[in-house]
């Protein structure tokens, strides 16, 4: 029991779960990346206007950022 | 028997009839149908040139795309628009009410700095640390962005035939209300506070006659200019209904 609890395998366990936990939330943020660029998408067909690309740029480049923050969070 | 054919039973060369007659075969001409649809045509030409100008002495004229306060937007187009439907007036909230989740944002992005003196995030390695940095940026940076997204689609369009407003809330809802000028009842307005006399904006309040049976359009710039925009197209559209 007292070898189970070393510094080692405590770091190992608490940043195991951490890290699960990051990967999840990068995950989920993923999956909400690509519900605003939908709405975006939609919002521009409903009301175009001539700025209606720099917003959709701006929801693809949020995209593009949180398949970043998955490599990030799964090579930690 | 008309009266006119029963004179000219008694009195074949009576002038009234010839002159009746004439004045008949002369308005039903081509040339001369075609002379009053040209004299119609500039009369509505007319009345909508003289409104095109009082709505531009009412409204003035705006060129920036993010105004919130829109006269004859060009390039602004909407889903349910019809062909021959025009734009006189787009309206979004006053810039102000942005004010709040601007100053929101900003010190969200000085947040991390804050990070340092939280001890214990420095059990965790500095990718952690990295990676955590990142995720807050992109949640203020998303935070900044659907509450602009709000703002700037959010909007309320005055055409020549209808009242619309088109309205997304959090990213997920859509709104979409509209009322004919015809249906417009009661049109008031209301500005509250400091901020509200300040910068002159409010909201306004339109009674209908359709299916929903109030708009209410709120923290608008210049509530005065709309209802006298509405005002005029309501008048406009009474005399148009007279003329039919």
């Amino acid at each position: 029991m007292n070898n189970f609890l070393t510094s080692n395998n405590l770091e190992f366990y608490l940043f195991g779960i951490t890290k699960i936990f990051f990967v999840l939330f990068a995950l989920l943020y993923f999956v909400f990346a690509i519900i605003v660029v939908k709405q975006v998408t939609s919002m521009s067909k409903s009301v175009s206007d001539k700025f209606n690309y720099i917003l959709i740029i701006f929801s693809f480049l949020h995209l593009a950022f949180s398949v970043l923050l998955i490599l990030i969070m799964l090579g930690l | 028997m008309t009266r006119s054919k029963d004179l000219d039973t008694i009195a074949p060369d009576d002038l009234s009839t010839e002159v009746s007659t004439k004045v008949d075969e002369v308005v039903h001409s081509p040339k001369k149908k075609k002379i009053i649809k040209t004299k119609i045509k500039t009369e509505e030409f007319i009345v909508k040139e003289d409104f095109n100008q009082k709505i531009h002495d009412i409204l003035g004229h705006t060129k920036n795309p993010f105004s919130s306060f829109l006269v004859h937007p060009k390039v602004l187009k909407f889903t349910e628009q019809d062909d021959h439907e025009i734009i006189y007036l787009a309206v979004r909230p006053h810039w102000i009410t942005n004010i709040s989740w601007f100053f929101i944002s900003i010190a969200m992005l000085f947040f991390p700095l804050l990070f340092g003196y939280l001890t214990f995030l420095n059990v965790f390695p500095i990718q952690y640390r990295f990676a955590l940095v990142l995720f807050w940026y992109l949640i203020t940076f998303i935070y900044a962005f659907e509450k602009f997204l709000s703002w700037y689609f959010d909007l309320f369009l005055v055409t020549n035939e209808r009242l619309v407003d088109i309205d997304f809330n959090n990213l997920l809802n859509k709104h979409f209300a509209e009322a004919d000028i015809s249906a417009i009842q009661d049109v008031s307005f209301s500005i509250k506070g400091i901020l509200g006399t300040f910068f002159n904006f409010g909201t306004v309040l339109i009674q209908t006659a359709s299916e929903k049976n109030q708009i209410i359009f709120n923290n608008v710039a210049n509530p005065q200019k709309i209802m006298r925009l509405l005002k005029e197209l309501r008048d406009l559209d009474e005399h148009q209904g007279d003329q039919l």
